[in-house]
């Protein structure tokens, strides 16, 4: 453990987009900018705000927040279906803009990502990473559009970095340094600091922790010892001082997809077509990655006793198989039978398979012509809406879910974009 | 309030093709009412899948209102599929 503040020279660069999907909407639609817009994931007044513009949110509007509250505090926001096509086009400039500077870059979500610049000093030498950083935004304005601002954060770790590119949004470009370190943090709420959240704070608060210094003053026995009861404690010392704890990557343990059921009481028969079509998306997120899962879990959040309210009673179950599987109609069919103990009247439902690992095809089975005959017609459909596009073939049950059950972009992950 | 009115219309459109990033320019368009629209500016140009078609969608306005053409690579059509709130 190095108890010091890391002195190194910063290399490693934090891109993030600001208020991502607004700002592509004002970049595509000119006549939007200036104004607050809302992006929502259902054309409905009761569904909740995904992203807001800077100008929603100076008139108070928040993420998560319904529309229908939003209007009351801004009358004239727009707001508009998220359109996944176009942020995905975003990302991949971004990723290539990113990509140009170095081999090491890794997206963190669909609007943030990291260069790692500690293993490649030479090619940047002669320049300084604060003119490569202005360079990224130069070339986001103009390989994307105008509107396209980004906020450009650059410190000695991924976490200092990412401080660092949200201390002036929108469009800012900030440097963290040991020098500057005790600086910024003064200026800092316990709660701003990344990866501290409201029990978090609370924890600190119990230690005697207040202020974002006094988090950065913590010696690590207390860290370790009082607050995170794990090594968790020494890494966020470490962190805190610049050192490069987060440079790691983890594997992939679940895939899943949920939906909010659109009608109101819906029929059992029409809740299931929505559960085959989720259950088809979750193969194909497990397939794409080259793996095969043993367990399903399904879950669904039944109505609240006062009617449509929130806050139903949380229903899951789940099973796990001796072999595994990565047919759609597998993940189904065990989804299906684990449904038939859910609530009658559901809002929400949701598909998981979990326990991932890669395919072992050297133990053979018993089932073997089986499971061969599974994996070509599997392999072959996926093929064919590779090439064609996504559910070009699928379930006939599913037929008429394709209109409902949309594509949305997840937050976090970018494996499947 | 949502602003956008989604159409399906054929229109014709005037289009420069030159080079760079952005090779094809729609310069204007002539709606099927006869009225001509002049583009002020692309704001953003992506292309999607459609089955086994590229279509490119192009975010235009002019300078009053906002438009979606889409232009299908195989068919080497445009359409109008949106059209945003005037000013």
């Amino acid at each position: 453990m190095r108890p010091e503040y890391n002195t190194a020279e910063p290399t490693i660069v934090h891109i993030d987009l600001n208020s991502c999907f607004a700002t592509v909407e004002q970049q595509a639609r000119p006549m939007l900018r200036g104004r607050p817009v809302a992006i929502i994931n259902r054309r409905t007044e009761h569904t909740m705000i995904i992203t807001c513009s800077y100008e929603a949110k100076a008139k108070g509007v928040k993420l998560g927040m319904r529309v229908k509250d939003a209007k009351i505090l801004c009358p004239d926001l727009v707001w508009l279906e998220s359109d996944p096509a176009k942020y995905k086009f975003v990302y991949h400039r971004l990723m290539s803009i990113m990509q140009d500077y170095s081999a090491h870059v890794r997206m963190k979500s669909i609007d943030e990502g990291v260069i790692d610049f500690s293993e490649t000093t030479a090619k940047i030498a002669g320049r300084s990473i604060v003119d490569i950083g202005h360079e990224i935004k130069q070339r986001l304005w103009d390989e994307v559009g105008v509107a396209m601002n980004c906020n450009v954060g650059i410190a000695t770790n991924r976490f200092l970095a990412k401080t660092a590119a949200g201390l002036n949004k929108p469009n800012g470009l900030d440097v963290i340094t040991h020098k500057n370190l005790r600086e910024v943090f003064s200026k800092l709420e316990l709660i701003d600091v990344t990866g501290i959240a409201k029990r978090m704070e609370q924890r600190l608060n119990a230690v005697g922790i207040f202020t974002a210094l006094e988090f950065l003053d913590a010696d690590p026995v207390t860290l370790q010892k009082m607050v995170y009861k794990s090594i968790c404690g020494l890494d966020w010392h470490q962190r805190l001082r610049g050192w490069e704890v987060d440079k790691r990557d983890f594997p992939l343990k679940s895939a899943g997809r949920q939906y909010v059921l659109e009608e109101y009481k819906m029929s059992r028969e029409k809740v299931l077509q929505r559960l085959h079509h989720l259950a088809e998306e979750t193969g194909a997120k497990v397939r794409s990655q080259g793996l095969v899962a043993r367990g399903v879990r399904v879950h669904a959040r039944a109505y609240s006793h006062e009617g449509r309210g929130w806050g139903g009673s949380y229903w899951h179950a789940r099973h796990m198989s001796a072999m595994p599987f990565f047919s759609n109609q597998a993940i189904y069919e065990q989804a299906r039978k684990l449904f038939e103990h859910a609530p009658e009247y559901v809002k929400e439902i949701g598909v998981t398979c979990y326990e991932l690992s890669e395919p072992d095809d050297s133990q053979l089975s018993i089932f073997g012509d089986e499971l061969a005959r599974d994996k070509a017609i599997t392999s072959s459909i996926d093929s064919i809406n590779a090439r064609y596009g996504k559910r070009i073939i699928h379930s006939a049950d599913t037929l008429l879910t394709n209109h409902n059950v949309k594509e949305k972009i997840p937050f976090g992950s970018t494996r499947y974009m | 309030m949502n602003d956008e009115t989604f159409l399906n219309e054929r229109v014709q459109v005037v289009a420069t093709f030159g080079t760079g990033l952005n090779p094809c320019v729609p310069v204007k368009f002539k709606r099927a009412n006869g009225r001509e629209i002049e583009i002020t500016e692309i704001g953003l140009r992506h292309p999607t899948i459609q089955g086994k078609r590229t279509v490119h969608m192009f975010d235009v306005t002019d300078g009053g209102a906002d438009y979606r053409l889409e232009f299908d690579t195989e068919r080497l059509t445009w359409r109008l599929t949106m059209e945003g709130d005037r000013l």
